[in-house]
């Protein structure tokens, strides 16, 4: 079976405290002003005293039609095997179509390089093994990654037990980011 | 994640000026099929104008990309999924072939050896195979709105849209060149049937915003939500006066009023010279709005 | 003639180029992503260093808050490129909370202070000359000498605030000779440690999160002020269905995971006792564990006995049915069930009391010592680091000018009140304090009422700052003596449980900065008190602390932790109480004899006038307090604090969110924008605390937001010395 690289992602656990956007500009060098990720703040959502609020972390959904890569008119952006969508550097011209294409606002022109940019799945945490910088240090175990379609994974374990949405299925990009809003009292151990 | 516009007043001009060389060389390819010497002005003009705009427009567009060096990359590939790959190579050639269209309608001083002879064949061929090029570039600049995931930009009829505005901007551009020109100033038959030609393609727009009024109410919710932008939201004020009222109504009457004729000369050069530019501020305002207001809608979550 | 410089030509980035400093070039570059390609990464958490692709990973610990989390920092050729949480580290379980992954920003500043800074203009007036340490050392221990010989050593007042090498700066202080000493606890949790002091001996017990079932805060919002491993472990509480009540007037994001009950400000005192009737009417307490442990149940009985869930309703607002059933489920859940002791519970006066009635709540269900209950003390299962041994002190002479305790008895000598030393500044009584040495603490800005403290200031012969930044406090010194970041130097060691935790640097110094161990030291040297600090540099203090051990400094350095071998948890003493009466005091023994009343026992908040509102001030998760806003990475994801409002106040007003707002109290005014919002009491404006700052050195957080302590009464509670910061009341208008 091949490998569909994704994230699942557990609202109920997540503060919005924003350490995974900080880690991520850290390991990435991500420039002032702009982020790879995001947590979206709902607010306080009814009438007093009545409220609730949701947090909903997010970054590109590496999906499985993703609208940027159908746009890009020199082949930058491409999609690996594993599913992983990155952006070939030496082949953008900065054009921002992918920017406007991407229906989770995921991507930004980075002005130090001029290029498209956007989440990397930190491919180079993983070549060694390790989590991606914003799923290692989410202090609520909120974010997770991993093989979707590998059962002895941890998101694959989670989507196998609990209730999960995707978002904007509308756009039609079958994004691989999976959402469970429920509690999860444990995370299943897996790769 | 971004809050302001990723693309601006620079993409506008792009699609804009995309548009009017468009419509432009339609006019001139037009003129001379269906015309010959009776609207060789129009045919002239049309030719003289075309490359212009689109040039303008590209090397504005070079400004707004973030590595504009590696601008090469769009010609080493042809991404087929791609309306801007497509774009840009029909662009390419349409300003390349529209170069040697004008050269071809210069005064004969300045051609050379025995072009001189053939020029009329070959100006011939290319007038009819232009109109393909330039629907292509007119209809590429709605397609590739409509081609980015955007509620407002995957609206039904975009790409019609661009491409009916495309020829009215270019008839229009044309319209106000012979209105304006010495030694080829366009005759009575000329304006008429330009006005006339532009009467039509105003029609025709006013007639898809009608629709796309009607699509708003049975559309999904997204698309409501993304109309909603033009009709009632931030864009209303914009879309209302400067397209609906100066860009399309208004202009519609000063034409039907130039082409019944009532009018004194004086007036009737007057009024058609302001309404073609008139037209050209619609045009401009329909790309401007669509882009911008595209880009506050997004999907429902 | 020393070229004399402002704050903009001190900081700016030609000064910073100028300066000479290969590193800071090097480290505004990696700040901006500038350095390609990177170099190949080592194998991530096996080794120390992997020198062949200049990659290395140090283990330290994290100075972004108080919580000394455990970090691996990956440096690439000297450059910090990223910390990451020690799994193995207790304190934090290989997470970092948003301040400590933005470490290397606070590292790479461009607003560091490179070099010793002397004062060459008025106070206040920002400009400075560059000095040697030797020249800065000598002016600070000069006055410090001036001020000694003149006015004795109590005119000379030392502040700081908790941090490792703390127990250094106090060891200076008392070889300096002076009874005054500022710590941050009366602006924090005095009302929380004296009150479980009172009661049980401890002043700060722990909670044990992980097999708790009801947990009750009121004052402790863990979502967004981080304790990073007890914020994982609440989150975890929270998924595995533990119930989780928050008292808080506003809805903070602990409460959006638990029963919100938006309290009227100053009452939670009034619910707590509501409670504790209820378990008393309905016998609903641990009869065993009350009669075998605690002494003064028949007083609190007939207290209690008209606090009736009926009576704190009115008080409360929060409805007499939800006070029964909340008690009715708190006592199910005993002893797993915690009424937490929280930070500073509503922040009022009578924030005591209300401790004092939390603490024996939790008395009445018998938690103590239990399986998700409160945790006994653990300094004595704490591993004893080696200590110096130096010549005695000086005997402090004078009273204290903070009024411990001729003018507050019961508080406790070490935890002071720190807004009364301030005052006493300014009217000169018992005497006039005439120096300040102040060591990485802000007073401008963590004091109520800024202005009175900046008037403090000028009145002082002397005021010299530690820090590793141009803090407020520091832009009106007349000495910044330029501390090294925590990711370039050693301070004391950590002990935690059975382990040992080093600090150590990093990479190494950037500018020419040193440890606060090496300034203390150096300090006391030229003050002619070296003997009281014998150590020659930080690794020869590192080897004193390590002497009852086996282990090296380099082994320590090398892993991060030493585990001692054998220990063995003492839960002995669990149960003797350290009161006078040796059990857990319902009715205090030391209250009695003060002449109060022994139980808990209501006292009623004042309440705002008509038009006025509750002023609330709270933290945020992105930032620790004040320290953290010149940060550029955690100002992207908190740019500036905003005033909430109510939607009905805001409608009335005429206000929307990011429309700017005054807000005005008896002490100050401040503009500010508002946030609008359901999630706050119509009755209560709230604003994170730590901004509006004044210090133009600060070069990022300048100019954002406003200042709580410009509008904070100054006001101390006469038995814990509290500061009740909320204790103020505003009116709000549209700017």
């Amino acid at each position: 079976m091949t490998v569909r690289m994704g994230f699942v992602i557990i609202t109920s656990r997540c503060i919005d405290c924003d350490a995974c956007m900080v880690a991520c500009r850290a390991e990435n060098e991500v420039p002032i002003g702009f982020t790879r990720n995001w947590v979206r703040d709902s607010g306080a959502v009814g009438k007093f005293p009545i409220v609730k609020q949701m947090f909903e972390p997010g970054n590109c959904m590496h999906c499985e039609k993703p609208s940027c890569l159908s746009v890009c008119p020199t082949g930058a952006t491409y999609k690996r095997a594993d599913g992983i969508v990155l952006v070939d550097d030496t082949k953008c011209i900065g054009c921002k179509y992918c920017i406007e294409a991407c229906p989770y606002d995921a991507r930004f022109l980075n002005p130090v390089t001029g290029k498209a940019d956007k989440c990397t799945f930190c491919l180079q945490r993983l070549e060694q093994g390790l989590k991606p910088a914003c799923v290692q240090t989410c202090l609520g175990k909120a974010r997770h990654s991993g093989d979707l379609n590998d059962p002895e994974s941890v998101v694959s374990k989670l989507l196998n037990r609990y209730p999960a949405r995707q978002l904007s299925p509308d756009a039609g990009t079958r994004p691989n980011i999976y959402y469970i809003d429920v509690p999860v009292a444990e995370i299943p151990s897996g790769t | 994640m971004h809050t302001e516009v990723t693309w601006g007043l620079l993409i506008v001009v792009y699609l804009f000026t995309a548009g009017v060389s468009a419509g432009a060389m339609v006019a001139s390819n037009a003129a001379f099929l269906l015309g010959g010497d009776r609207y060789e002005r129009v045919a002239r003009w049309g030719a003289y104008l075309a490359p212009f705009p689109i040039a303008f427009g590209t090397g504005v567009l070079l400004l707004d990309l973030g590595s504009p060096l590696n601008f090469f990359r769009l010609f080493m590939t042809l991404q087929y999924k791609s309306p801007m790959s497509w774009g840009s190579w029909a662009i390419l050639l349409f300003t390349l072939l529209s170069l040697v269209y004008l050269y071809l309608w210069l005064p004969p001083r300045y051609q050379i050896g025995h072009v001189i002879k053939r020029v009329r064949v070959w100006q011939g061929g290319l007038a009819k195979g232009m109109p393909i090029l330039a629907v292509s570039v007119a209809s590429y600049t709605g397609v590739l709105l409509n081609a980015a995931d955007r509620p407002l930009w995957q609206i039904a009829l975009l790409p019609e849209l661009f491409l009916v505005s495309a020829m009215s901007t270019g008839v229009a551009a044309v319209g106000v060149a012979v209105a304006l020109s010495r030694r080829w100033r366009a005759n009575h038959e000329e304006k008429r049937s330009l006005a006339l030609v532009d009467i039509v393609l105003v029609g025709i727009e006013l007639l898809i915003f009608g629709a796309m009024m009607i699509d708003s109410q049975i559309g999904t919710l997204n698309q409501q939500l993304a109309y909603a932008v033009l009709w009632t939201g931030s864009y209303a004020a914009t879309f209302w006066i400067m397209i609906m009222l100066l860009g399309l109504v208004v202009p519609l009457i000063l034409k039907i009023v130039e082409v019944r004729g009532r009018l004194s000369w004086k007036w009737t050069e007057r009024v058609g010279l302001g309404s073609s530019l008139l037209v050209l501020v619609g045009g401009f305002f329909v790309r401007y709005v669509i882009t911008y207001a595209g880009q506050m809608t997004g999907w429902l979550r | 003639m020393p070229k004399i410089y402002t704050w903009d030509q001190l900081f700016s980035r030609r000064q910073f180029i100028k300066g000479g400093l290969a590193a800071a070039a090097f480290g505004a570059a990696a700040g901006s992503g500038l350095l390609q390609p990177k170099p190949g990464l080592g194998d991530a958490q096996s080794t120390v260093t992997s020198t062949l692709s200049g990659t290395k990973y140090v283990y330290t610990i994290c100075e972004q808050c108080v919580w000394r989390c455990g970090v691996i920092a990956r440096v690439e050729n000297g450059v910090v490129r990223k910390l990451e949480g020690n799994p193995d580290h207790p304190n934090n379980a290989g997470k970092l909370c948003p301040r400590g992954n933005a470490g290397i920003e606070t590292l790479y500043s461009p607003s560091r202070v490179k070099f010793p800074l002397i004062r060459a203009g008025a106070r206040g007036s920002g400009l400075w000359r560059r000095a040697s340490w030797d020249e800065a050392l000598t002016y600070t221990a000069g006055q410090m000498k001036k001020i000694k010989d003149k006015y004795g050593a109590k005119a000379m007042i030392f502040n700081s605030t908790d941090n490792l090498s703390q127990p250094f700066f106090e060891t200076l202080l008392k070889a300096y000779g002076t009874p005054n000493y500022g710590t941050q606890r009366s602006l924090c949790f005095n009302s929380m440690t004296t009150g479980f002091l009172y009661t049980y001996g401890v002043a700060q017990p722990g909670t044990d999160y992980a097999n708790c079932n009801y947990m009750i805060f009121s004052g402790r919002n863990l979502a967004e002020g981080i304790s990073n491993i007890e914020t994982q472990e609440m989150i975890d509480m929270v998924a595995r269905g533990a119930k989780v009540v928050v008292l808080d007037p506003r809805f903070t994001k602990t409460a959006a995971k638990a029963e919100w009950l938006p309290i009227r400000p100053g009452t939670d005192l009034a619910f707590f006792l509501a409670l504790i009737n209820v378990l008393v009417n309905e016998k609903l307490y641990d009869v065993k564990f009350v009669s075998q442990y605690t002494q003064g149940f028949d007083e609190l009985t007939k207290e209690v006995a008209t606090y009736t869930p009926q009576w704190a309703e009115v008080q409360t607002e929060i409805p007499a049915g939800t006070i029964r059933r909340i008690a009715r489920e708190f006592a199910a859940s005993a002893p797993a069930a915690i009424a937490h002791p929280n930070w500073r519970t509503s922040n009022f006066l009578n924030s005591f009391q209300a401790e004092r009635a939390i603490a024996v709540l939790n008395a009445l269900v018998g938690n103590w010592a239990k399986p998700g209950g409160l945790i006994p003390d653990q300094s004595i299962n704490t591993a004893k680091l080696g200590t110096l041994s130096h010549p005695s002190y000086p005997a402090a002479v004078g009273m204290r000018l903070d009024g411990v305790p001729w003018q507050f008895p019961m508080v406790p000598l070490a935890y002071g009140v720190l807004q009364v030393m301030r005052d006493n500044i300014l009217t000169g009584k018992p005497y006039q304090a005439k120096g300040w040495l102040i060591s990485r603490q802000n007073p401008v800005l963590s004091i109520p009422e800024r202005q009175k403290t900046i008037n403090a200031i000028m009145k002082l012969d002397f005021i010299g700052v530690i820090d590793i930044m141009a803090n407020d406090t520091a832009y009106y010194a007349d000495v910044i003596l330029p501390e090294s970041s925590y990711l370039e130097r050693y301070d004391g060691l950590v002990p935690i449980g059975d382990e040992i935790f080093i600090r150590q640097p990093v990479i190494k110094p950037l500018y020419d900065t040193k440890s606060s161990l090496m300034i203390y030291k150096e300090l006391a040297v030229k003050l002619g008190l070296g003997d009281f600090l014998p150590y020659q540099d930080e690794k020869d203090l590192l080897v004193q602390q390590l002497k009852p051990y086996t282990v090296s400094l380099e082994e320590l350095e090398r892993k991060g932790h030493y585990r001692v071998p054998n220990f063995k948890e003492d839960h002995s003493k669990d149960f003797a109480f350290q009161t006078s009466s040796g059990k857990i005091e319902i009715a205090s023994g030391i209250m009695a004899q003060m002449g109060k009343k022994a139980v808990p026992t209501w006292e009623a908040p004042p309440k705002p006038g008509p038009d006025q509102f509750y002023l609330l001030t709270g933290k945020t998760a992105q930032h620790s307090q004040m320290f953290t806003q010149d940060n550029r990475w955690l100002l992207e994801i908190f740019p500036e604090n905003k005033a909430w409002l109510h939607t009905t106040v805001a409608r009335k007003l005429g206000v929307k969110t990011d429309d700017e707002v005054i807000i005005e109290s008896e002490v100050g005014k401040i503009r500010i924008k508002a946030y609008v919002t359901e999630g706050i009491r119509p009755d209560s404006v709230f604003m994170v605390g730590g901004f509006g700052h004044v210090s133009k050195g600060l070069h990022f957080a300048y100019g954002r937001g406003a200042s709580d302590s410009a509008l904070h009464k100054s006001l101390a509670d006469p038995i814990s010395g509290s500061s009740a910061l909320s204790q103020t009341f505003v009116r709000v208008s549209k700017a």
